[in-house]
C-alpha cells in the first residue's frame, strides 16, 4: 500500500499578498495511521520542487473509518516571507520561534510594581520583600 | 389752463414760503449727504474696510438688495417722466444683480438652519427645547463644588483630570451602571401548558403518520425521494456547510458539546432501524394522553438543577 497525497485543485490559491500558495490537502493512507506532518511536508516538497522548510501544514482531520485525512498547507516563496507572515505558533512548531516564558502572574505583578514608580527609573526588580 | 391761471395764483402764494423752506431744507440735506460721502471715500481710500478675505454672505446680500432697489427706483423715475427703457444702463445692472442673487440662493438654503437658530436664540435669549446642543457634556458639572483649595492645588501640580476629580471629591462614588428595566414575568401555569401543547402539535404535524396521510389525500403527484429522517438531513446539511467554510477559510472550527451531541444522535438515528417500528407521538392532535411504546425512553421533565457554588465562573451573590 502506498500513500497518495492529492492537492485539491479547486482550493489551490496563489496568495500574492502574503507571498505564498495555499491549498487543501487530501491524504489517502488506507490501513495505516494518520500520516505525520513531517512526511506530508516532504511529499509536498517533492511535488512542488521546494525545500520542506518553507512548507507549513496544519489542521489535519481524519475521516470516520480511517484511510483519508484532510488538512491545509501553505508554501512560502522564501523563509523570510514565512517568518514574516506565518502565525507564531506554527513557526514554533518548526523551531523558528521561541515564546517568552514569563508567566502571567509574574508579568502582572511587575506591572503593579511599576505603577508605584513614576518616570524612567532603572529597575523595578523582583522586589518580593517589599517593605 | 385757465382754471389754473386764476385759482393757481392764490395757491402759489400760500405755498411759496413753504416751498422756500423745503428748498432750503433740501439744500442742507444735500450738503450733509455729500459730506458723508466724502468722508466714506476717504475712509475707503485709507483702507479701514479690509476686504481681502471677502465680504460675508449676509453683507453681500444686503448691499446687492440695496443696489437693486436703487436701480429699480431710478428706472421707475425715468419711465414716469416718459423715457424709454430700451438699452437703459440701469436695466443691465438690474439683470446682473438679479443673477447674482439667484446664484447665492442655494448657499442661503444651506445656511438657513443656522441663521434661523441664531435669530431664535437672539430673540428668546436661550436655546429652544428640542435643540440637541442642550445635551452636550458639561465637564464643569462633574467636579464637586466642595473644596476650592484642593482644586487649586491640583491645577498647580498639573495632574490628570481623573486624579483631580478623586481628590477633590470628598467621597469617591463607584460608578454603578443602570439596570435594565425589569419586565414583569406574567406566564401562568395555564399559559405554559398552552405553549407546550402548541409545540407538541407542531411536532406531531411533521411526523411520518401525518405526512403519509397528507400524501394520500392530496392531489399532488407522489414524490419518491431518498429521504432520511429530517433530523439527519438537517445535521448533514449543517456538516456540509461547516466543511465548506473550513476549507475555504483554511481554519478549523471547534465543535461545542451540543454540536457533538447532535452529531452523535444524528448518526445513531440513521444507523438504527428506529423509524421502521416507532412512530412519533401524535396525541397532541388527537387529544389523547401521550403514551409510549415499551422500549422508548420516558419523557424527562426538566428539573431545575440548582447550581452549587460556582467558585471560578460567574459572580456569586454575597448575601
Amino acid at each position: 500500500y502506498r500513500d497518495v497525497l492529492t492537492v485539491i485543485f479547486s482550493y489551490f490559491k496563489a496568495f500574492r499578498l502574503l507571498q505564498r500558495k495555499q491549498m487543501v490537502i487530501d491524504v489517502l493512507h488506507p490501513g495505516k495511521a494518520t500520516v505525520p506532518k513531517t512526511e506530508t511536508r516532504e511529499k509536498l516538497a517533492k511535488t512542488y520542487k521546494n525545500t520542506p522548510d518553507v512548507i507549513f501544514v496544519f489542521g489535519f482531520r481524519t475521516h470516520f473509518g480511517g484511510g483519508k485525512t484532510t488538512g491545509f498547507g501553505m508554501i512560502y516563496d522564501s523563509l523570510d516571507y514565512a517568518k514574516k507572515n506565518e502565525p507564531k505558533h506554527r513557526l514554533a512548531r518548526h523551531g523558528l520561534y521561541e515564546k517568552t516564558k514569563t508567566s502571567r502572574k509574574q508579568r502582572e505583578e511587575r506591572k503593579n510594581r511599576m505603577k508605584k514608580v513614576r518616570g524612567a527609573k532603572a529597575n523595578v526588580g523582583a522586589g518580593q520583600k517589599e517593605e | 389752463l385757465l382754471a389754473r391761471g386764476k385759482g393757481g395764483d392764490e395757491v402759489l402764494e400760500s405755498d411759496l414760503p413753504r416751498a422756500v423752506a423745503l428748498l432750503k431744507n433740501l439744500q442742507e440735506q444735500v450738503m450733509a449727504v455729500t459730506a458723508q460721502i466724502q468722508a466714506l471715500t476717504k475712509k475707503v481710500q485709507a483702507r479701514t474696510y479690509p476686504t481681502e478675505k471677502g465680504l460675508s454672505l449676509l453683507e453681500v446680500k444686503d448691499q446687492l438688495l440695496l443696489m437693486y432697489l436703487m436701480d429699480l427706483s431710478h428706472l421707475i423715475l425715468d419711465k414716469a417722466s416718459g423715457g424709454s427703457l430700451q438699452g437703459h444702463a440701469a436695466v443691465l445692472r438690474l439683470v446682473e444683480i438679479r443673477t447674482v442673487l439667484e446664484k447665492i440662493r442655494p448657499l442661503d438654503q444651506k445656511l438657513k438652519y443656522q441663521i434661523d437658530k441664531l435669530v431664535k436664540t437672539a430673540v428668546t435669549g436661550s436655546l429652544s427645547e428640542n435643540d440637541p446642543l442642550r445635551f452636550k457634556p458639561h465637564p464643569s458639572n462633574m467636579m464637586s463644588k466642595l473644596s476650592s483649595e484642593d482644586e487649586e492645588d491640583e491645577a498647580e501640580e498639573g495632574q490628570s483630570g481623573a486624579a483631580g476629580k478623586k481628590s477633590a471629591n470628598g467621597a469617591v462614588k463607584k460608578y454603578v451602571p443602570p439596570r435594565l428595566v425589569p419586565v414583569h414575568y406574567d406566564e401562568t401555569e395555564a399559559e405554559r401548558e398552552k405553549k407546550r401543547l402548541e409545540r407538541a402539535k407542531r411536532r406531531a404535524l411533521s411526523s411520518s403518520v401525518i405526512r403519509e396521510l397528507k400524501e394520500q389525500y392530496s392531489d399532488a403527484p407522489e414524490e419518491i425521494r431518498d429521504a432520511r429522517h429530517p433530523h439527519v438531513t438537517r445535521q448533514s446539511q449543517e456538516d456540509q456547510h461547516r466543511i465548506n467554510y473550513e476549507e475555504s477559510m483554511m481554519v478549523r472550527l471547534s465543535v461545542s458539546k451540543r454540536e457533538k451531541g447532535r452529531r452523535k444522535r444524528a448518526n445513531v438515528m440513521s444507523s438504527q432501524l428506529h423509524s421502521l417500528t416507532h412512530f412519533s407521538d401524535i396525541s397532541a392532535l388527537t387529544g389523547e394522553t401521550p403514551h409510549l411504546d415499551e422500549d422508548q425512553n420516558p419523557i424527562k421533565k426538566r428539573k431545575k438543577i440548582p447550581k452549587k457554588g460556582r467558585k471560578k465562573k460567574g459572580f456569586r451573590r454575597r448575601r
